[in-house]
């Protein structure tokens, strides 16, 4: 019987939960086809991760190697050719992660094995994945069709899936041997880098303001400032701000910076593409301010405000502070 | 050193009203405003800054329309030394996969000790030229690149990941780096400096010279083919505050009241 | 450096300079900043002659060039007519070439390269301020005998906006015939040519003119005396254009505006530079202020030529400098000779004055209003 691979995520000894969206995804996909969802574990000294997987998949294949440590995609390319040219799987989900990003392009133009990148969705209609994707920062999708194959390879959009957990199930674990021979020399893993944490953090706070691009310039930051002041919050960020050095890396929302859950998010001149709405989505309420009424923002938002953000933020900041006067 | 930067000329979306075109499998491109894919606006600074430290020749590669010279002028002007155009109706619907192997069949036989890309492009965004052409060129390749710093024989890079965290890695050269945005600060091109690049080589190559065939380009040699183009359906929208800015102000401060935010 | 720019700042003269420094002592941005012209003129100076001074001028290194608003105080009270605010232009584009840009004004040039605006807004966006309103939008069938140019202050930004739609009203109420070039209009380049981007002005000066042939435009009228001076000084040819204070001074003249209406409050009024200093223009809008019924109108301490620039030129709207910004110090000298309303005639001082207000935190005190919303308010 043909299989489904899902490529587990792991850092720093933690499986990421971009593993368990895609174990979902695979799954749905395998009720509807004769085929079996096998994770496939690389790393080293992996157990209890394998354990951990086992209770969610019926197969796992555990490659252990040292050299499969930390994510290096010329040591996972090679160990992943092999698997997929001894075992046919009719399909492989990786993750559209930085990891995914890497390795995927790599590994299919290896096998030349039709690839698709940041699916949101996939479906298969006739025995070929049809998938959903994101274009032109998320205000158009495309339903794409891969080019008739053996296996294919889908990389999902972390986030984008409800991870669904099922009772444990108590997979088998299969320990394949690492195919690896020498150390990748032309690539080499050396350290994590954490950049220097600032004064804030935006994960412990209840409210956050968080700016975008709409606000144009550094020297307006003052009024979003002052509005989470007066919210008694704290200013976060999408990622222009941060390329543009107005506010420092660790105020950033979204899956290059930060995930919050604040009791609230008010999201000012952001236009809410996915990887910032990813890092906010289950803020408890969000309120985007926003002039361009068809901002994807506004999919992620409970309330929206279809105004200049230099109107409104004033004025809302003004109306904050009466009431607190009044109330006091 | 040679550098060459792989570019892309996209439409500027973010601030636009998109319509599906007839085929319903593009946008209407009429009223939009064409530039550097922002991604690559970083590889090509990436480049012009080494090469104003180290010296050497940057050259610009893209596949895309006459119209694309817009963007090869202004890398040009940025400091870039020549470019190559590579256009073909045979190129039309290509993927990411066709895409590398059109800039393959011209970069194999350029010299070069670095290539750099963008990590993905704003418009289909499949984040996959990259690293398919350093495969094709058989050479190493890092994505999501932050940060380089060149060594002799290697490239010491910091990758970013997810959360904040950045994987430092050593990369031996000549090598394929994809920058993300936020390496560094792209510097201002003037026009009288795009005027200026006319000067400069721009060379346009077709399906024959690169040694291509048809078949291996356009939408019988790319892995994916779009069968639907179609705006997202809304499945949660806001509830769109109106009534003028007091009114809203007013709303807003209630909500946060009665959830005791205030 | 480029040659062409060296040689474009050798055509000023340089030899009259007798150092004596009014231009750095009435400069209203050099208390706060390095910016200092005296200097720049004596190392410009050194730096297009034979000789050399040590060290040498590196303006690659002179970020305190982006801090001039353009005000052209120093041009203006230089007792030897050496004109130093153009120098400091001229060495902008030098920055400008070399790519030395701060990134909010490379934004903003970019803006307008491609969107035809500096804040980079949707093109399609430009006309939606008119609303309601009514208007006549350019077409081929008719010429244009008089262009409303609204400008992209008064197009995009909401308190602008106001502005332009009492001037819609005012000319309405008054039956006169005109057009604007809706989304066809593009940004006049006056502070494009100010940032020093000589080529990006000169592309824009082009299709102005050429658009402005194709309806046929025969008169102009701006909102901003910042487009009026780009019209008037910058284009290279003569355009029959005047500042909204003109033409509606000139109304007033022809008995042809009667005001119903009345504004019962002290009101001061601030000279845009443009108008005043680069123009000549003192009276026409006192003669509109004057001539609306109920107000007290009492100049500020300092008015006409000695009046002091908002800070919102040259670039300025879109890179700030530290410090408290020369409308805030306005604003108090508008409270000091009682005003309840700061008027104004310039979308920039508008929306600089705005902002001046409540971080001088004077709100409940006074308000600042352009002449055409006074107008509007009482005709």
């Amino acid at each position: 019987m043909t299989e489904l691979f899902v490529l587990a995520e792991h850092r720093r000894g933690e499986l990421r939960d971009v593993t368990f969206e895609m174990l979902t995804k695979g799954r749905e996909l395998i009720a509807r086809a004769d085929v079996d969802l096998t994770a496939v574990l690389l790393g080293h000294n992996v157990k209890e991760l394998a354990i951990r997987l086992a209770d969610q998949v019926k197969k796992v294949l555990v490659v252990d190697d040292a050299r499969l440590k930390d994510f290096n995609e010329v040591a996972y390319q090679k160990v992943l050719t092999h698997l997929i040219s001894e075992r046919k799987p009719v399909l492989i989900l990786i993750g559209h992660t930085s990891f995914g990003i890497d390795l995927a392009p790599s590994l299919a133009t290896k096998l030349n094995v039709p690839l698709a990148t940041d699916c949101i969705d996939i479906n298969f209609e006739e025995k070929k994945p049809i998938v959903v994707r994101q274009v032109y920062g998320g205000k158009v999708n495309i339903k794409a069709s891969l080019r008739t194959s053996e296996s294919y390879i889908v990389t999902l959009r972390p986030a984008t899936i409800e991870a669904k957990e099922v009772k444990p199930i108590g997979g088998e674990i299969i320990e394949v041997a690492s195919p690896l021979k020498e150390e990748p020399t032309t690539k080499r893993f050396i350290e994590y880098f954490e950049p220097p944490a600032g004064e804030v953090d935006i994960t412990a706070a209840d409210v956050l303001v968080s700016v975008g691009r709409g606000i144009k310039d550094a020297d307006s930051m003052p009024i979003v400032e002052k509005l989470a002041e007066a919210l008694g919050g704290a200013v976060a960020c999408s990622r222009p701000i941060v390329d543009k050095g107005w506010l420092s890396a660790d105020r950033q929302v979204g899956t290059s910076g930060k995930t919050v859950k604040p009791k609230l998010y008010l999201a000012v001149g952001i236009s809410g593409a996915f990887q910032h709405v990813s890092g906010m989505k289950n803020s408890e309420l969000v309120i985007a301010i926003n002039r361009d009424a068809k901002a994807p923002i506004f999919r992620a938002a409970d309330f929206g405000v279809v105004e200049d953000l230099f109107k409104v933020v004033p004025i809302l900041t003004d109306r904050v502070l009466q009431e607190k006067k009044s109330s006091k | 050193m040679e550098i060459i930067v792989c570019v892309k000329h996209v439409p500027e979306t973010a601030e636009a009203e998109i319509a599906i075109d007839s085929s319903g499998k593009g946008i209407k491109t009429e009223d939009l405003v064409f530039d550097i894919n922002e991604w690559d606006d970083y590889a090509v600074e990436e480049a012009v800054l080494i090469k104003e430290k180290l010296g050497g020749r940057v050259t610009i590669v893209t596949v895309g329309s006459e119209d694309a010279d817009k963007t090869l002028r202004k890398c040009l002007a940025k400091g870039a030394d020549r470019a190559i155009r590579l256009t073909d109706k045979a190129f039309d619907g290509s993927d990411a996969y066709a895409t590398a192997k059109i800039l393959y069949g011209v970069i194999k036989d350029l010299p070069f000790d670095l290539i750099l890309t963008g990590t993905q492009a704003g418009d289909d965004g499949y984040a996959q030229v990259g690293v398919i052409l350093a495969g094709f060129l058989g050479i190493p390749h890092a994505t999501m690149v932050k940060k380089i710093e060149l060594m002799e024989g290697f490239t010491r890079v910091n990758r970013e990941l997810e959360g904040g965290l950045e994987q430092v890695m050593e990369v031996g050269t000549p090598a394929l780096l994809a920058v993300q945005t936020g390496i560094n600060e792209p510097r201002y091109v003037s026009i009288m400096g795009i005027r200026k690049a006319r000067q400069k080589e721009l060379k346009v190559l077709g399906l024959n010279d690169l040694g291509l065939k048809e078949e291996e380009v356009g939408e019988s040699g790319s892995w994916i083919t779009v069968e639907e183009m179609f705006i997202p359906p809304v499945e949660k929208e806001a509830e769109i505050l109106v009534g003028g800015l007091d009114a809203i102000s007013s709303k807003i401060v209630e909500t946060l009241r009665a959830r005791g935010l205030i | 450096m480029a040659m062409e720019e060296l040689a474009a700042i050798k055509k000023l003269d340089f030899n009259m300079c007798m150092q004596c420094g009014k231009c750095t002592g009435s400069c209203p941005v050099s208390p706060k900043s390095k910016l200092n012209p005296r200097r720049f003129m004596l190392e410009t100076a050194y730096l297009i002659s034979p000789l050399t001074m040590h060290p040498p001028l590196n303006i690659q290194e002179k970020g305190e060039l982006w801090d001039c608003t353009t005000c052209s105080t120093c041009s203006y009270r230089c007792p030897r007519e050496v004109k130093p605010m153009d120098v400091l232009i001229g060495l902008r584009s030098l920055l400008v070439e070399a790519g030395n840009v701060p990134s909010t004004l490379g934004d903003a040039l970019e803006g307008v390269y491609k969107y035809g605006n500096p804040w980079g807004l949707s093109r399609s966006k430009r006309q939606e301020w008119t609303q309601d309103l009514k208007v006549k939008y350019a077409s081929e069938e008719e010429k244009i005998d008089l262009l409303y140019f609204v400008g992209c202050a008064a197009s995009y930004d909401s308190r602008a906006q106001v502005v332009a739609r009492a001037i819609v009203k005012n000319l309405n109420a008054l039956s006169i015939d005109f057009s604007i070039l809706g989304n066809k209009e593009t940004c006049c380049g006056n502070e494009i040519i100010s940032l020093g981007e000589k080529g990006l002005f000169e592309e824009i000066a082009g299709n102005n003119l050429a658009l402005f042939d194709r309806y046929g435009v025969q008169k102009i009228v701006t909102t901003s005396p910042h487009c009026f001076h780009a019209f008037k000084s910058r284009y290279g040819r003569e355009l029959a254009v005047k500042h909204y204070t003109q033409y509606f001074a000139d109304l007033i003249d022809e008995e042809k505006i009667r005001f119903s209406g009345k504004i019962g409050k002290v009101v001061t009024y601030q000279d845009p530079c443009f108008l005043g200093k680069h123009n000549d223009i003192y009276d026409e809008p006192r003669k509109i202020i004057e001539s609306i019924p109920g107000l007290r109108f009492e100049e500020l301490g300092r008015s006409g030529k000695r009046s002091v620039c908002c800070e919102g030129g040259g670039g300025r709207m879109w890179y700030d400098i530290p410090g408290e910004r020369l409308a805030e110090d306005r604003v108090r000298e508008a409270l000091d000779v009682g005003a309840e309303i700061i008027v104004v005639a310039c979308p920039f001082c508008l929306l600089t004055f705005d902002d001046a207000i409540k971080t001088s935190g004077n709100e409940e005190r006074i308000q600042v209003k352009d002449i055409m919303e006074l107008v509007a308010e009482t005709l």
